[in-house]
Protein backbone atom coordinates (compact mmCIF):
# COMPACT_ATOMS: atom_id res chain seq x y z
CA UNK A 1 0.00 0.00 0.00
CA UNK A 2 1.46 3.24 -1.03
CA UNK A 3 1.77 6.29 1.62
CA UNK A 4 -1.45 9.01 -0.04
CA UNK A 5 -1.75 12.32 0.92
CA UNK A 6 -4.46 10.84 3.67
CA UNK A 7 -1.90 9.46 5.73
CA UNK A 8 0.26 12.49 6.63
CA UNK A 9 -2.82 14.56 7.06
CA UNK A 10 -4.10 11.89 9.47
CA UNK A 11 -0.72 11.65 10.87
CA UNK A 12 -1.36 15.56 11.53
CA UNK A 13 -4.10 15.39 12.58
CA UNK A 14 -3.40 12.59 15.45
CA UNK A 15 -0.43 15.11 16.63
CA UNK A 16 -2.45 18.00 16.39
CA UNK A 17 -4.80 16.28 19.11
CA UNK A 18 -2.29 14.78 21.53
CA UNK A 19 -1.17 18.43 21.44
CA UNK A 20 -4.59 19.53 22.29
CA UNK A 21 -5.32 16.68 24.88
CA UNK A 22 -1.95 17.89 26.32
CA UNK A 23 -2.76 21.70 26.63
CA UNK A 24 -5.98 21.02 28.29
CA UNK A 25 -4.32 18.57 30.55
CA UNK A 26 -1.34 19.63 32.21
CA UNK A 27 -0.44 21.83 35.05
CA UNK A 28 2.36 23.47 34.36
CA UNK A 29 2.63 26.35 31.45
CA UNK A 30 5.58 25.39 30.09
CA UNK A 31 4.35 21.75 29.84
CA UNK A 32 1.24 23.81 28.09
CA UNK A 33 3.81 25.52 25.85
CA UNK A 34 5.28 22.08 24.89
CA UNK A 35 1.97 21.34 23.51
CA UNK A 36 1.33 24.04 21.53
CA UNK A 37 4.82 23.63 19.53
CA UNK A 38 3.72 19.97 19.03
CA UNK A 39 0.17 21.60 17.44
CA UNK A 40 2.51 23.77 15.09
CA UNK A 41 4.64 21.49 14.19
CA UNK A 42 1.32 18.80 12.95
CA UNK A 43 0.04 22.02 11.38
CA UNK A 44 3.00 22.80 9.35
CA UNK A 45 3.54 19.38 8.05
CA UNK A 46 0.46 19.41 6.50
CA UNK A 47 1.20 22.49 4.27
CA UNK A 48 4.32 20.62 3.70
CA UNK A 49 2.38 17.06 2.84
CA UNK A 50 0.40 19.25 0.41
CA UNK A 51 3.20 20.75 -1.42
CA UNK A 52 4.42 17.14 -2.19
CA UNK A 53 1.75 15.99 -3.53
CA UNK A 54 1.20 19.20 -5.42
CA UNK A 55 -1.92 20.47 -3.98
CA UNK A 56 0.03 23.45 -4.28
CA UNK A 57 2.43 23.54 -7.50
CA UNK A 58 4.51 26.53 -6.24
CA UNK A 59 7.09 26.56 -3.70
CA UNK A 60 5.04 28.96 -1.59
CA UNK A 61 4.15 26.28 0.59
CA UNK A 62 7.61 25.97 1.83
CA UNK A 63 7.58 29.92 2.17
CA UNK A 64 4.40 29.77 4.31
CA UNK A 65 5.75 27.13 5.95
CA UNK A 66 9.49 28.51 6.64
CA UNK A 67 7.85 31.93 8.13
CA UNK A 68 5.62 29.68 9.97
CA UNK A 69 8.49 28.52 11.51
CA UNK A 70 10.08 31.92 12.48
CA UNK A 71 7.09 32.81 14.11
CA UNK A 72 6.47 29.69 16.00
CA UNK A 73 10.34 30.42 17.31
CA UNK A 74 9.17 34.24 18.19
CA UNK A 75 6.24 32.41 19.59
CA UNK A 76 8.20 30.21 22.20
CA UNK A 77 10.65 33.16 23.06
CA UNK A 78 7.83 35.81 23.74
CA UNK A 79 5.64 32.43 26.09
CA UNK A 80 8.49 31.54 27.91
CA UNK A 81 10.06 35.22 29.10
CA UNK A 82 6.23 35.78 30.25
CA UNK A 83 6.14 32.30 32.26
CA UNK A 84 9.42 33.38 34.19
CA UNK A 85 8.19 37.02 34.98
CA UNK A 86 4.73 34.86 36.18
CA UNK A 87 7.07 32.45 38.30
CA UNK A 88 8.73 35.71 39.31
CA UNK A 89 5.32 37.60 40.68
CA UNK A 90 3.53 34.19 41.72
CA UNK A 91 6.20 31.56 42.89
CA UNK A 92 4.73 29.25 40.55
CA UNK A 93 3.63 27.97 37.42
CA UNK A 94 0.96 26.51 37.22
CA UNK A 95 -1.68 27.53 35.21
CA UNK A 96 -4.55 26.82 37.79
CA UNK A 97 -3.53 29.29 40.10
CA UNK A 98 -3.07 31.97 37.38
CA UNK A 99 -6.63 33.55 38.20
CA UNK A 100 -6.09 37.31 39.43
CA UNK A 101 -8.38 37.86 36.60
CA UNK A 102 -11.15 35.35 37.67
CA UNK A 103 -12.76 38.39 39.56
CA UNK B 1 9.37 5.68 1.33
CA UNK B 2 6.51 3.39 2.61
CA UNK B 3 8.49 1.37 5.50
CA UNK B 4 10.26 5.03 6.07
CA UNK B 5 6.55 6.55 6.65
CA UNK B 6 5.54 4.35 9.47
CA UNK B 7 8.85 4.35 11.26
CA UNK B 8 9.06 8.05 11.34
CA UNK B 9 5.59 8.18 12.03
CA UNK B 10 5.89 5.93 15.39
CA UNK B 11 9.11 7.35 16.48
CA UNK B 12 7.31 10.97 15.95
CA UNK B 13 3.55 10.06 18.16
CA UNK B 14 5.45 8.15 20.69
CA UNK B 15 7.80 11.43 21.34
CA UNK B 16 4.71 13.43 21.26
CA UNK B 17 2.56 10.87 23.42
CA UNK B 18 5.88 10.97 25.73
CA UNK B 19 6.50 14.81 25.92
CA UNK B 20 2.91 15.70 27.37
CA UNK B 21 2.61 12.99 29.91
CA UNK B 22 5.72 12.20 31.39
CA UNK B 23 6.56 13.25 35.01
CA UNK B 24 9.76 14.88 34.63
CA UNK B 25 9.85 18.19 32.77
CA UNK B 26 13.35 17.61 31.67
CA UNK B 27 12.22 14.21 30.28
CA UNK B 28 9.70 15.71 28.54
CA UNK B 29 11.61 18.33 26.70
CA UNK B 30 14.05 15.26 25.78
CA UNK B 31 10.79 13.55 24.23
CA UNK B 32 10.14 16.46 22.75
CA UNK B 33 13.27 16.70 20.28
CA UNK B 34 12.89 13.05 19.25
CA UNK B 35 9.14 14.52 18.52
CA UNK B 36 11.04 17.27 16.56
CA UNK B 37 13.74 15.19 15.13
CA UNK B 38 10.55 13.03 13.24
CA UNK B 39 8.59 15.46 11.89
CA UNK B 40 12.84 16.88 10.32
CA UNK B 41 12.83 13.00 9.25
CA UNK B 42 9.14 13.98 7.70
CA UNK B 43 10.46 17.18 5.77
CA UNK B 44 13.24 14.90 4.33
CA UNK B 45 11.06 12.20 3.24
CA UNK B 46 8.90 14.87 1.73
CA UNK B 47 11.83 15.91 -0.59
CA UNK B 48 11.73 19.61 1.64
CA UNK B 49 15.49 19.32 2.52
CA UNK B 50 15.99 22.76 3.43
CA UNK B 51 12.59 22.82 5.74
CA UNK B 52 14.18 19.70 7.41
CA UNK B 53 17.66 21.44 8.37
CA UNK B 54 15.15 24.27 9.32
CA UNK B 55 13.28 22.20 11.61
CA UNK B 56 16.78 20.59 12.83
CA UNK B 57 18.43 24.40 13.66
CA UNK B 58 15.30 26.14 14.48
CA UNK B 59 13.31 23.94 17.02
CA UNK B 60 16.11 21.10 18.31
CA UNK B 61 18.47 24.16 18.11
CA UNK B 62 17.11 27.03 19.71
CA UNK B 63 13.50 26.40 20.64
CA UNK B 64 13.81 23.19 22.72
CA UNK B 65 17.34 24.32 24.33
CA UNK B 66 15.75 27.76 25.63
CA UNK B 67 12.29 25.29 27.10
CA UNK B 68 15.35 23.40 29.09
CA UNK B 69 16.75 27.07 30.07
CA UNK B 70 13.38 28.20 31.42
CA UNK B 71 12.35 24.95 33.23
CA UNK B 72 16.04 25.39 35.05
CA UNK B 73 14.53 29.07 35.57
CA UNK B 74 11.60 28.05 37.48
CA UNK B 75 12.09 25.10 39.29
CA UNK B 76 14.40 22.69 41.02
CA UNK B 77 16.54 21.40 38.12
CA UNK B 78 14.81 17.87 38.05
CA UNK B 79 11.53 19.87 37.38
CA UNK B 80 9.06 16.78 38.58
CA UNK B 81 5.87 18.25 39.14
CA UNK B 82 3.93 17.35 42.07
CA UNK B 83 1.71 13.82 42.78
CA UNK B 84 -0.41 13.30 40.00
CA UNK B 85 -4.35 14.26 39.98
CA UNK B 86 -5.54 11.88 37.31
CA UNK B 87 -9.00 11.34 35.77
CA UNK B 88 -10.14 14.15 37.60
CA UNK B 89 -12.74 16.90 35.71
CA UNK B 90 -10.31 18.87 34.27
CA UNK B 91 -8.20 15.56 33.20
CA UNK B 92 -11.59 14.06 31.36
CA UNK B 93 -13.20 17.17 30.09
CA UNK B 94 -9.93 17.83 28.01
CA UNK B 95 -9.24 14.72 26.86
CA UNK B 96 -12.84 14.48 25.61
CA UNK B 97 -12.24 17.51 23.80
CA UNK B 98 -9.20 16.21 22.11
CA UNK B 99 -10.31 13.61 21.38
CA UNK B 100 -13.73 14.70 19.79
CA UNK B 101 -12.01 17.34 17.81
CA UNK B 102 -9.48 14.35 16.86
CA UNK B 103 -12.42 12.36 15.48
CA UNK B 104 -14.12 15.02 13.61
CA UNK B 105 -10.93 15.40 11.98
CA UNK B 106 -9.72 11.90 10.94
CA UNK B 107 -13.55 11.32 9.67
CA UNK B 108 -13.30 14.80 7.56
CA UNK B 109 -9.97 13.23 6.19
CA UNK B 110 -11.49 9.80 5.48
CA UNK B 111 -14.25 11.20 3.49
CA UNK B 112 -12.45 14.00 1.41
CA UNK B 113 -11.33 12.73 -2.25
CA UNK B 114 -8.36 14.83 -2.28
CA UNK B 115 -6.88 12.28 0.51
CA UNK B 116 -6.11 9.73 -2.02
CA UNK B 117 -3.67 11.42 -3.63
CA UNK B 118 -0.67 9.18 -4.68
CA UNK B 119 2.77 9.37 -3.90
CA UNK B 120 4.22 11.77 -6.68
CA UNK B 121 7.53 12.68 -7.34
CA UNK B 122 8.54 16.35 -6.19
CA UNK B 123 11.64 17.99 -7.69
CA UNK B 124 15.04 16.19 -6.17
CA UNK B 125 16.13 19.46 -4.30
CA UNK B 126 14.25 22.46 -3.91
CA UNK B 127 17.11 24.55 -1.81
CA UNK B 128 18.71 25.84 -4.84
CA UNK B 129 15.40 27.99 -5.74
CA UNK B 130 14.55 28.70 -2.43
CA UNK B 131 17.24 30.75 -2.23
CA UNK B 132 16.81 32.56 -5.35
CA UNK B 133 12.93 33.28 -4.34
CA UNK B 134 14.30 34.48 -0.72
CA UNK B 135 16.08 37.12 -2.51
CA UNK B 136 13.60 38.23 -5.29
CA UNK B 137 10.16 37.47 -4.30
CA UNK B 138 9.81 37.48 -0.77
CA UNK B 139 12.50 39.84 0.02
CA UNK B 140 10.30 42.05 1.75
CA UNK B 141 8.65 39.31 4.14
CA UNK B 142 11.42 38.09 4.69
CA UNK B 143 12.98 41.41 5.90
CA UNK B 144 9.91 41.77 7.90
CA UNK B 145 10.30 38.45 9.58
CA UNK B 146 13.54 39.36 10.39
CA UNK B 147 12.67 43.00 11.86
CA UNK B 148 9.66 40.73 13.67
CA UNK B 149 12.25 38.37 15.29
CA UNK B 150 14.69 40.62 16.55
CA UNK B 151 11.65 43.05 18.15
CA UNK B 152 10.20 39.56 19.85
CA UNK B 153 13.86 38.28 21.55
CA UNK B 154 14.41 42.06 22.69
CA UNK B 155 10.63 42.05 24.02
CA UNK B 156 11.18 38.85 25.57
CA UNK B 157 14.84 39.74 27.17
CA UNK B 158 12.65 43.00 28.41
CA UNK B 159 9.54 40.97 29.89
CA UNK B 160 12.13 38.26 31.68
CA UNK B 161 14.22 41.21 33.29
CA UNK B 162 11.71 43.51 33.99
CA UNK B 163 11.87 43.15 38.06
CA UNK B 164 15.58 43.07 37.90
CA UNK B 165 15.73 46.51 36.09
CA UNK B 166 13.22 47.84 38.65
CA UNK B 167 14.68 46.50 42.02
CA UNK B 168 17.79 48.95 40.53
Amino acid sequence: MSITLGHYLALAAMLFTIGLAGALTRKNAIIVLVAIEIMFNAAILNLVAFWHFKVFTTLTAQMFAMFSIAIAAAESAIGLALVIAIYRHYRSVDVDEMKTLQG
Amino acid sequence: MTTAFWIISAVTLLGAVLAVTLRNLVHCVLALILFFLGIAGHYFLLRADFLGVVQILIYIGAVAVLILFAIMLTRNVTGTEGPREVFGLKWWSGAATAAIIGALVLAAIRRDELSKLPTSTQANSSVLEIGKLLVTDWVVPFEAMAVLLTAALIGAVVIALEEVLRRR
